[in-house]
């Protein structure tokens, strides 16, 4: 197990790798779960569900729901914007005046337009936070969104680094991230070919927003069926 | 030429008044516009700055008609340039008291203040005091050199359209459209041609092919994510590519009560897969301990 407790992340994934491939292997898709939700008119399809809730970076928006395990407590909610960072606890000031402390540990997942690590949350972002209530008033989150943005716009400019957005009265600039950005055309997974996004478009944008200047790094643009269809 | 420019000066403020009168006068958006115009504001009604609109529709109409007569006094210019004038005090002071109100200048729905709005306004004053300086007619001028005056009345129609309220619609996203259709799509090297297509192969070749957001995607419907479900309890904290494969880490509990402890959760999925390439998806999953690394339970 040494390989497993050396700090260095290649010797560690490396040691991971083998013990995924060493897994049992399941076939088949499974039945639908609950906790689906959609995203809108351009819903993104069924979302996984594990003991506390739908796991993908659309979760950040869904209601607490009851969780699956009797044996699993009931699961809290935070959002907000992040105030101070004291170590492993993130004070969150919330949008309707309420306080939260949130304790990230090294099981907890963070996203900031990707999969990332604690490291990466500054003071200033806006998170979504689940996890379990903690008896000294921390919230000890199992997940943490930041700066998650979900918004419905349309597609009024095409530039190779970025997209511009019009969101009711509001222009945004969408950056696209090599690797990361992909689009969903109706109803087939997403993609990393971009190329059929067209001006005029209305998308459902996931995003994570960058306090700096005010636009969103793209994560995922959902269009709606039929768009992108070349005439 | 300044005879030309100044001859011609009724014309062109004729036909930025009177298209904005006749829709602050006739316009049925008037009405449901006006509360949110900062005319409401300083009136402190929304009726009575409908009203107001609307008067002052009229009298942006009657310039226009006015300023298209033959120039006998100098009186129709000089009151458009009195109402440029008034209309830039309007909106510094729309601009102190209530800025993210609309100035319902140009009878177009809610227009927030912009820098575009006050060179409106200052062109409409500029416009109204060459305008009184007039000598001849528009039409005398125009047939004498008929070359420039269309000319000028093109570029001012131009530096207007560009003032307008809302370029963009206008303007803007057609000229994208047509840089598009031009010069290409500018992300076209995102999607390689089998892809775009809907090929099987398609997504094959480039790692980055499949986004990971596919992948869990694929993962998520499957039934070795719902088999080890009750363990996760994080979002996904890493993935990596390994040999074709893609390999998603995720950390959850094991056990319950006082046997809980921390693991670590780890699916292997083909990294070539998504959910429109396989109906039936092999997934490895394996959970092993968090602190020590041995594998904890066998799902099967």
């Amino acid at each position: 197990m040494s390989a497993y407790r050396t700090g260095d992340p290649l010797d560690r994934r490396r040691f991971l790798t083998a013990a995924a491939l060493r897994g049992a292997t399941v076939i088949g898709t499974g039945a639908l779960t609950t906790g689906a939700l959609s995203a809108g008119a351009l819903g993104t399809g069924v979302i996984g569900a594990t003991a506390l809730g739908a796991v993908d970076a659309d979760a950040a928006f869904a209601a607490p729901i009851r969780p699956l395990d009797p044996a699993v407590a009931e699961s809290a909610f935070a959002e907000g914007r992040i105030t101070a960072i004291n170590q492993d606890v993130l004070e969150v000031a919330g949008s309707y005046g309420d306080h939260s402390r949130v304790r990230v540990t090294n099981a907890t997942s963070v996203w900031k337009a990707r999969a990332t690590t604690a490291t990466d949350i500054e003071t200033g972002d806006g998170l979504y936070a689940r996890g379990l209530p903690l008896p000294d008033g921390t919230l000890a989150a199992d997940a943490v969104w930041v700066n998650i943005v979900n918004l419905h716009a349309t597609i009024r400019g095409i530039e190779k680094t970025r997209l511009h957005l019009a969101h009711g009265q509001h222009e945004i600039v969408g950056n696209l991230m090599a690797q990361t950005t992909s689009a969903s055309y109706g109803d087939a997974s997403p993609t990393a070919d971009l190329s059929r996004l067209t001006i005029g478009q209305s998308a459902q944008v996931l995003g994570a927003w960058r306090p700096s200047d005010g636009s969103v790094d793209l994560v995922r643009v959902a269009v709606a069926p039929g768009a992108g269809r070349r005439r | 030429m300044s005879a030309l420019v100044c001859a011609l000066a009724p014309l062109v403020l004729a036909g930025v008044l009177g298209p904005a009168g006749a829709g602050k006068l006739f316009g049925r958006g008037t009405a449901w516009q006006a509360p949110r115009t900062a005319l409401a504001r300083l009136l402190r009604d929304g009726g009575r700055a409908a009203l107001v609109l609307r008067a002052l529709g009229a009298v942006e109409l009657l310039l226009a008609a006015a300023l298209l007569a033959p120039p006998a006094t100098p009186l129709p210019g000089a009151a458009a340039a009195l109402l440029g004038a008034g209309f830039l005090g309007y909106l510094g002071y729309a601009r102190a008291v209530a800025p993210g109100s609309s100035c319902g200048c140009t009878a177009r729905q809610d227009a927030p203040l912009t820098w575009r709005a006050f060179a409106r306004a200052a062109a409409v004053l500029a416009g109204g005091v060459v305008a009184a300086l007039a000598q001849q007619p528009w039409w005398t001028a125009a047939a004498r050199r008929p070359a420039a005056a269309l000319c000028l009345v093109l570029a001012a129609a131009a530096v207007l359209t560009a003032l307008s309220a809302d370029p963009d619609r206008r303007w803007r996203m057609p000229l994208r459209r047509l840089r598009l259709r031009i010069a290409g799509h500018p992300l076209a090297a995102t999607g390689n041609r089998l892809a775009a297509a809907g090929h099987p192969l398609g997504a094959t070749g480039t790692p980055a092919a499949v986004p990971v957001a596919a992948t869990v995607e694929l993962l998520e419907r499957s039934r070795a994510w719902q088999s080890a479900s009750r363990v996760v309890r994080s979002a996904l904290l890493d993935h990596w590519d390994d040999g074709g494969w893609r390999i998603l880490q995720f950390a959850g509990v094991h056990g319950g009560g006082t046997a809980a402890r921390p693991v670590l959760v780890l699916f292997a999925v083909d990294a070539a897969a998504s959910l429109d390439t396989v109906r039936e998806p092999a997934v490895r999953v394996s959970v092993i301990d968090a602190d020590s690394g041995a594998p904890v339970m066998a799902t099967a």
